[in-house]
């Protein structure tokens, strides 16, 4: 019963965060099954001194980045369908096309703002832990976070007048 | 500790890096940060503009989710449960009374006895505080940052 709760609580984090970063359901999966595996060699020995959501994170954060390092970019596979069931066709066509496009702009970030993006901006990780989980500053954090918003409003503005 | 000051260029850079919703920044500033933009709201409004339109295409993204079945794999590969090791120990039992299958009449006074063993092991077993209180299953609530599987379920109901 407590394996269950640790695994539903961070197992969907951990895999979200391998695939934005690595663009594969299945080496996103790889990943999680990897960082879990550490996690339950280590639990024996664990000390309070880190929350486990910022150590998986971490864990995950560099099995992706060796995996990257190992392989040429690729293009990020297309997003599962999931149906904005509560809305009006033509507003979840609208919600769809635009979470497709800010995707894509995303994918075209450098690794680290994209890191940094998707751990504060979509699974909300407060400043401490974000910058813990990619073993980087808060200040070094910050500057990716808003080099990666900049980069993403100029993109979206010079696409509005084209 | 939060911050109780801060300036202009401190809350543009807030805005600038974690969105215009004020939840999004960081605790020990925000309260303080609110309380500026509260006070001088038409310095930030272009700042907020333009970080709200991004904000909403972040909502808009749809989160991907994992397969159905990578948590049962995840589970498979977790450290059995004390019931479960119970089970390997009746294994080991069973193959110390039975080291080359049955062996009747010979055994049986001796299986008895063990089986008999066993059936009170497990039952005084079973008496025992549940599975989420022994020691592992303990360090695991613990690397969750809680002090027991209570204070877990307090926290899970409060979050729904």
């Amino acid at each position: 019963m407590a394996q269950s709760a640790l695994v539903n609580r961070h197992m969907p984090v951990v895999w979200r965060v391998a695939f934005r970063m690595l663009g594969d359901r299945q080496e996103a999966e790889d990943v999680t099954q990897e960082t879990f595996l550490r996690a339950w060699k280590m639990l024996p020995d664990w000390e309070a001194r880190a929350k486990f959501s910022t150590w998986a994170c971490t864990v995950a954060i560099n099995l992706c980045r060796d995996r990257m390092k190992k392989k040429a970019p690729v293009l990020m596979e297309t997003l599962p369908e999931r149906e904005a069931a509560d809305l009006p066709p033509d507003q979840a066509l609208h919600q769809k096309q635009a979470g497709t496009r800010i995707q894509a702009l995303i994918d075209g970030l450098p690794e680290r703002q994209k890191e940094a993006l998707t751990l504060c901006a979509f699974e909300g990780l407060g400043n401490k832990d974000a910058a813990a989980a990619m073993q980087v500053s808060v200040e070094a954090l910050e500057s990716l976070l808003s080099r990666a918003r900049r980069t993403l409003r100029q993109a979206l503005s010079e696409g509005q007048q084209e | 500790m939060s911050r109780m000051d801060t300036t202009d260029e401190r809350v543009l850079e807030l805005i600038e890096a974690y969105g215009a919703s004020s939840m999004s920044w960081p605790e020990d500033e925000r309260e303080a940060a609110e309380a500026h933009l509260a006070a001088h709201p038409a310095r930030f409004e272009a700042a907020l503009a333009a970080a709200r339109a991004l904000d909403s295409l972040f909502d808009a993204d749809m989160a991907p989710e994992p397969g159905p079945l990578l948590a049962e794999r995840i589970l498979a590969s977790a450290p059995r449960p004390a019931s479960q090791r119970h089970s390997g120990l009746a294994a080991r039992i069973g193959r110390v009374l039975t080291p080359n299958g049955r062996r009747w009449p010979a055994g049986a006074a001796l299986a008895s006895l063990g089986m008999g063993l066993f059936a009170g092991y497990t039952a005084s077993a079973s008496s025992l505080p549940p599975a989420y209180e022994t020691e592992a299953e303990n360090v695991v609530y613990g690397a969750l940052g809680y002090d027991q599987f209570d204070t877990y379920l307090e926290e899970e109901m409060l979050d729904e």
